[in-house]
Formats: C-alpha cells, sequence, structure tokens
C-alpha cells in the first residue's frame, strides 16, 4: 500500500466516522413547530423562519399547522408517542391541563434570566398565562370579547347606545326581535358567554377553585331571564347551539341587533356583510367592561431536546420586528406593545371601524374573565355547559339545570 | 428379516413435512399470515389493550393505576352516557325504518316502469358521497333562515315561524336519523334489489296459479327470501349509523345540550377533549359488547345463519 492509498484510506474512514456526528448535530438543531388554525400565514412563517435560521446556521425548522378540533387531539398523540413538537401554539385555556400534567416547559427560569424579554407584552395578557405561579405560554395572539351592535337595528327599535348592563343587554334585545329580526347573540365556546354571568357578579368557583360556587339565586335569575328571551325570540337561539360560523354569520345577515363576540369576528362579519360600516355598526365593552379571552400564545414541551433553541425561537416570533409584522399583516394584536403599536396605527389609516374593534382589545384587560386556570378545565367546561344549554332552551328549568350542573361539577372536581 | 419388513413401509410413508396436505396447509398460512398480522396488530391488541385500559387510571401524561371496574362504576351513574346510550338505541331502531323505505322502492324500481335504472341510479346516488359532505348538505338544508325545509314549510303555510331543526332537543335528533336514512337508502335499495332479483320468478308464477294475491305473494315468498338481504342491510345500516361520528359532530357537535350525543361521538369527547382514555375506553368496551349484542339478536330474530336458514 503506497502513502497516496493510504491517505485515501485514512480520510475515507474519517470521513465515515464524521459523517454520522455532523448528521447528529444537525438533528440536534432541528426545531419543530406546531401552530393552531394559522395555514394563511405560510408567507410570514417561511421569511420568520429564514431570518432565524441565518441567526442560527445549521438550524432545521419544521412547521405544521392544525385546524381547530384537529390540534388537540393531534398534540396529545404525540406526547403519548414521545414525538411532540418542540413548540406548540395553544389557545384559550387548553393549556393549563398539559401544564399541570407536565408536558409544558416552566418558562419562568427563562424570563428571570431574560427580565426584558417579559416587558417586551401585556402585562395582563401575560399575567392570563400563569399556572402555580410559574409561566407556561407566551403571547402570540391576543383577542377578548366586545360587544358588537347593528346601529340600524337599534335606531329602528329607537335605541340610542350601546347597554350599560345586562338587564339592557335582555331588554334591548326584546325591543329589537321582531319577525326574522332577533336582539342578541353571543359566542359560547371556551367560556365565551361568561361575561353574561360575570357582569351579574356569578361566580364559577369558590376562592378554593374546588367547591363550585354558582348555584345561587342570583345564577337562577339570570339564567331564567336568558330563557326567557331566548323563548320570545330577543335572544337568538344560535346563541345557545352554534360555534363560530353559525352565530357570526347570523349576525353578518344583518337580523340581528347584538353579538357578544371576539375581536376575530368582526373581520369575518365584514366579509360577509356589505351593510358593514361606521354608520352601521358599533364596537363597544360589554356592560362592566367584562370580557373572556382567546388568546394564542408558544408553549414549549417538556419533551423538547432543544428547549434553550426553542425558547430562542419564540422569542424571535413574538419580538418586535416579526411580531410587528404579523400584526400589519393580519390585521390583528400580537401582545407585544410595540408591535401592536404600530399595527393598530396601520388599521386606523385603513379601517376605521377595525381600529376601533381592535382598540376594545387593549381596554379593561384587568376585567377578563372565564379564565380559570384549572387544570381539568375541559371537563368542567363541557359538564357545565351542558346544563347551561339545558336552562335556556327551556328543557330543564333553571333551578334544576343548576343543580345538575353543580352536582356535575363537583363529581369533575372530586375526580382531580 | 423383521427389520427389512419394518423398513419398507417406514420409506413408504412420507415425511410430515412432504405430505400434500402439510404443505397445502403451509401455503395457506403463508397467504394468510401478512393479513392476520394486520388485523392482529390493528384490531385484536388494540382491543386487547383498550380492555386493559378500561381497568386502569391512565392519561397521556400519568403512569397508569389499576384501579378495577371504578370506571365501569362510574358508568352506571353517568347521565350522559345512558343518554348517549339511549340515542344510539334510537338511531338503531330507525335502521328497519330507512329498509322498510328502501324496500319499498327496491320493489319499485324492480317493476317494469319505464326509467328505471335512472331512478335506480338517482336513488344510489347519496351512498357513495362523503358523510362530512352529506352532513353539511343537510345542515344547510335545515338551517332557519336560508334551509330549504323551512322555506317550503313557510311556502306551503305549515308554520308561521322558522322550526329549529338542529337547535332543537325535539328535533335534532330526528333530523340527523332522517339525514343517515337518506344518505344510507341508495345502499340498502341495491342490496334488496339484488335478493329481489335472486327469486326465482317460477315461485310467483305458480304461487299465480295457485290463486294468492299480491299480498300473499310479497309476504310469504318475496319477505322470507329477502331475509338474508334484509339481515345484512340491518347490520351494516346499524353499524354504520351508530358509527357515524362524522354525520353528528359536523351537524350538531352532539347538542343542543346532549341531544344527538352518540356513544361514539360521547367516547371521541371523553377522550380527544377532557383527555380521559381510561373512562373512554370503558365506554368503548361497552359500546363494542353493545354492537355485539345487538348483531347477534339481529340474527336471531332474522332466523339464525345470518337469516340464510330458509334457503338452504
Amino acid at each position: 500500500m503506497d502513502r497516496r492509498t493510504l491517505i485515501k484510506s485514512g480520510l475515507a474512514a474519517a470521513g465515515t466516522v464524521a459523517m454520522p456526528a455532523y448528521l447528529r448535530a444537525q438533528s440536534n438543531r432541528k426545531l419543530s413547530i406546531l401552530t393552531w388554525n394559522i395555514a394563511d400565514q405560510e408567507a410570514l412563517f417561511k421569511e420568520e423562519f429564514a431570518d432565524f435560521k441565518a441567526q442560527n446556521p445549521g438550524v432545521e425548522i419544521e412547521w405544521l399547522d392544525k385546524k381547530g378540533p384537529e390540534l388537540p387531539a393531534f398534540y396529545q398523540t404525540q406526547l403519548v408517542a414521545g414525538t411532540a413538537p418542540d413548540i406548540i401554539d395553544l389557545q384559550g385555556m387548553i393549556w393549563v391541563e398539559w401544564a399541570a400534567n407536565g408536558a409544558l416547559l416552566d418558562l419562568t427560569p427563562y424570563m428571570q434570566k431574560e427580565p426584558d424579554v417579559a416587558k417586551l407584552y401585556n402585562q395582563d395578557y401575560l399575567a392570563s398565562f400563569v399556572y402555580d405561579k410559574k409561566n407556561y405560554v407566551i403571547p402570540f395572539y391576543i383577542a377578548k370579547t366586545l360587544l358588537f351592535y347593528n346601529k340600524t337595528m337599534f335606531k329602528e327599535a329607537g335605541l340610542a347606545d350601546a347597554p350599560k348592563s345586562f338587564d339592557e343587554i335582555v331588554n334591548f334585545s326584546q325591543a329589537m326581535a321582531k319577525g326574522e329580526k332577533t336582539g342578541f347573540l353571543t359566542l359560547n365556546f371556551d367560556w365565551l358567554y361568561w361575561p353574561l354571568m360575570q357582569m351579574n357578579g356569578v361566580e364559577l368557583l369558590k376562592s378554593d377553585m374546588k367547591t363550585p360556587a354558582f348555584n345561587t339565586p342570583k345564577t337562577i335569575e339570570v339564567l331564567e331571564k336568558l330563557a326567557k328571551a331566548t323563548a320570545s325570540g330577543g335572544i337568538n337561539k344560535i346563541a345557545w347551539t352554534g360555534r363560530w360560523v353559525e352565530p357570526n354569520g347570523a349576525f353578518a345577515s344583518g337580523n340581528v341587533g347584538m353579538l357578544q363576540a371576539h375581536s376575530a369576528s368582526y373581520f369575518f362579519v365584514k366579509g360577509q356583510a356589505p351593510w358593514v360600516n361606521p354608520d352601521t355598526l358599533g364596537a363597544a365593552q360589554n356592560p362592566g367592561n367584562w370580557s373572556t379571552p382567546t388568546n394564542h400564545g408558544f408553549a414549549i414541551s417538556k419533551s423538547s431536546k432543544n428547549p434553550d433553541l426553542a425558547w430562542a425561537l419564540v422569542k424571535h416570533m413574538t419580538g418586535n420586528k416579526w411580531a410587528t409584522e404579523f400584526s400589519v399583516r393580519r390585521r390583528i394584536l400580537t401582545g407585544n406593545l410595540a408591535a401592536d403599536k404600530v399595527g393598530l396605527e396601520k388599521v386606523k389609516a385603513e379601517d376605521p371601524l377595525a381600529h376601533a374593534v381592535l382598540l376594545t382589545q387593549l381596554e379593561h384587560t384587568d376585567k377578563m374573565c372565564g379564565n380559570w386556570p384549572l387544570p381539568n378545565d375541559a371537563q368542567v367546561k363541557d359538564v357545565f355547559w351542558a346544563e347551561i344549554q339545558n336552562a335556556v332552551l327551556g328543557r330543564k328549568d333553571a333551578k334544576t339545570a343548576l343543580a345538575d350542573a353543580e352536582r356535575a361539577v363537583t363529581r369533575v372536581m372530586r375526580r382531580s | 428379516m423383521a427389520m427389512a419388513m419394518s423398513a419398507a413401509p417406514e420409506r413408504r410413508r412420507t415425511s410430515f413435512l412432504r405430505r400434500a396436505t402439510t404443505r397445502q396447509a403451509i401455503l395457506v398460512w403463508c397467504f394468510l399470515a401478512p393479513s392476520l398480522l394486520i388485523f392482529l396488530l390493528y384490531r385484536i391488541l388494540p382491543l386487547a389493550w383498550n380492555i386493559l385500559l378500561s381497568l386502569q387510571a391512565w392519561s397521556p401524561l400519568k403512569p397508569a393505576v389499576f384501579i378495577g371496574l371504578e370506571n365501569y362504576e362510574e358508568m352506571l351513574t353517568d347521565e350522559v352516557f345512558w343518554q348517549s346510550l339511549w340515542n344510539t338505541v334510537f338511531i338503531i331502531l330507525s335502521a328497519p325504518v330507512g329498509i322498510a323505505m328502501a324496500l319499498g322502492l327496491a320493489l319499485l324500481v324492480n317493476s317494469n316502469i319505464s326509467g328505471r335504472n335512472v331512478y335506480r341510479t338517482l336513488i344510489f346516488l347519496s351512498y357513495p358521497l362523503m358523510t362530512v359532505a352529506v352532513a353539511i348538505i343537510w345542515r344547510w338544508m335545515y338551517d332557519e333562515r336560508v334551509g330549504l325545509l323551512n322555506y317550503v314549510a313557510r311556502l306551503l303555510h305549515l308554520t308561521d315561524t322558522p322550526i329549529p331543526f338542529l337547535n332543537s332537543f325535539f328535533w335534532a335528533l330526528p333530523s340527523v336519523v332522517v339525514a343517515n336514512i337518506w344518505q344510507m337508502l341508495g345502499f340498502y335499495m341495491i342490496i334488496l334489489l339484488t335478493g329481489l332479483q335472486n327469486i326465482p320468478s317460477s315461485l310467483f308464477e305458480a304461487a299465480e296459479i295457485d290463486g294468492a294475491t299480491a299480498g300473499d305473494r310479497f309476504w310469504r315468498i318475496t319477505l322470507p327470501l329477502l331475509r338474508p338481504s334484509i339481515f345484512l342491510c340491518f347490520v351494516i345500516g346499524m353499524l354504520n349509523s351508530v358509527t357515524s361520528f362524522d354525520l353528528v359532530y359536523v351537524m350538531t357537535g352532539g347538542g343542543p345540550g346532549r341531544a344527538t350525543e352518540i356513544l361514539v361521538t360521547y367516547i371521541y369527547k371523553l377522550g380527544f377533549v377532557q383527555t380521559r382514555f381510561d373512562y373512554a375506553a370503558a365506554v368503548t368496551v361497552v359500546f363494542f359488547v353493545f354492537l355485539i349484542t345487538v348483531a347477534w339478536a339481529a340474527n336471531r330474530l332474522s332466523g339464525g345463519n345470518a337469516g340464510a336458514r330458509d334457503m338452504e
């Protein structure tokens, strides 16, 4: 064997040994991210990822988006299989269950290490992602409920301004109900109807967060009023049976006086309703300024092999630069203070009504309700909502429905 | 000599592996093995694991703890389970209605009417449609504002106010059942039509000569000889109905309240919404036993042997 052959063989052998190590290193720099129902932002995400990869050479990012009901089922199967994505976009309070069961990484140490990061975000929205004094989620985009009202219908019914109390909501609804027309609708998923309870002082649980507190004469009174208004056509039945498209679609038809919904509804309604303009559609806070948030935020799976890198990508996507791009392009609020300022300015010039709607999302953020950090939120929500439906749709009287709900919620709380 | 005599039959006896029957058996098992393996992996093992899971307290992030029959005990007092079971039974009981309608249609398109092939095609068209598409079509048909049914009902002055088909506790389940029957009607009709065409015409001719009326011929010849087809329709229709998760989920999501919750939607919600896989497994086991029992009862009612006894 001559020297040349020896060197060649040596290099080949070294290459063989070194290649898997290089590949291993590469796979150690791979991140997976799962977003929820926002596939329309593919172009933006690609730019964000390219920018991140430019700053972090050798990093690979795998992005996957799942539609509404698919994501929780998908994430659960991934958790069981041990292949959970590094970063996950979560909506509402679903994250609490996973955080409480140890699926999500506690981000508090990262935030303590980099105190400036927390300062980027709206503190009330950031606080809504805290469970057991630990922060598990960083705001991605934010929304909370407000009251839309059809000014034309208000005028026809001789009503001047948005209602200021629960009783006014009910009375205004009755005043506008006529033939095809109904007075009020609310979105109902993820506790979005809870402001109607909260404005009457109804509490779901006692301060121990275990014992039901809702079975009171006041709640019975509230449910009876809602049932009566529903039976008479003041409140549209879709408020208690529809999900997202149906109530928003019904309001867009122009035959419903009020809609209690989150800011995202505005863009859907506007897309369907040629009648929508600042003279015909009003956007106001709910009576008492109560609202229920439906925020999206990024969490990191505890099983992530690259938690530091995942944290860096979360910061990258929710930081000033890309959050601003997101806010401007999607006309959305991100919870990032600087980004939302820019986004709002842009919207103000293009669509003053959208600006008014988005502005409500940053007001009275201290009065958000229906977002209890319950590890068994899904179970409580499910059993409680079924009885509320029974009461407002007249299948059971309010007293019986609440007694049944109390029994069901107690059982859920005892089980956990 | 004795040794030589005993060695001769030994040589004549073919070894076990060389026997034709053995080789044939091995060949058969070789062909069957892939399918059986897949069946074992994807049906039997999950079923066994599901039974095991139903006896445990388990969630994706917690270690399993054996709890015996606690999940089954919980079922006894679970109102939603009983409501879902009742709704499932209601849907099963609607299968004979669909089959009766399909039988009428099959008799019609089996007679000498003009354009019967067009009718057969039209009636069958609903079956190959995706269930989700069927659900969306019917959801719009039932819509209070723009639905065809409400439009027709008001046009004919049958009602002054729109009927909230899918938003009412009274109407929701029957409305889902109607959509389900509509989808299955074409399938039932084709099966029954095949059965009708397999009945020898000589039987009808002989009966007619003997003075049997049309009614007699239907009750004494057509119906008994259609029994295997009816059994097949019932079993497939029942399985299709009670597992029609997509139809219920898209049309009503199980609501309003629990008005249209069936066992299969309840199992899904328990597992994937409430993360209660253990309890969902217990409900699944009961659901499985329930389906087996209904299929067995249907077989017995149709005379056993999948309704084919009378044909032998």
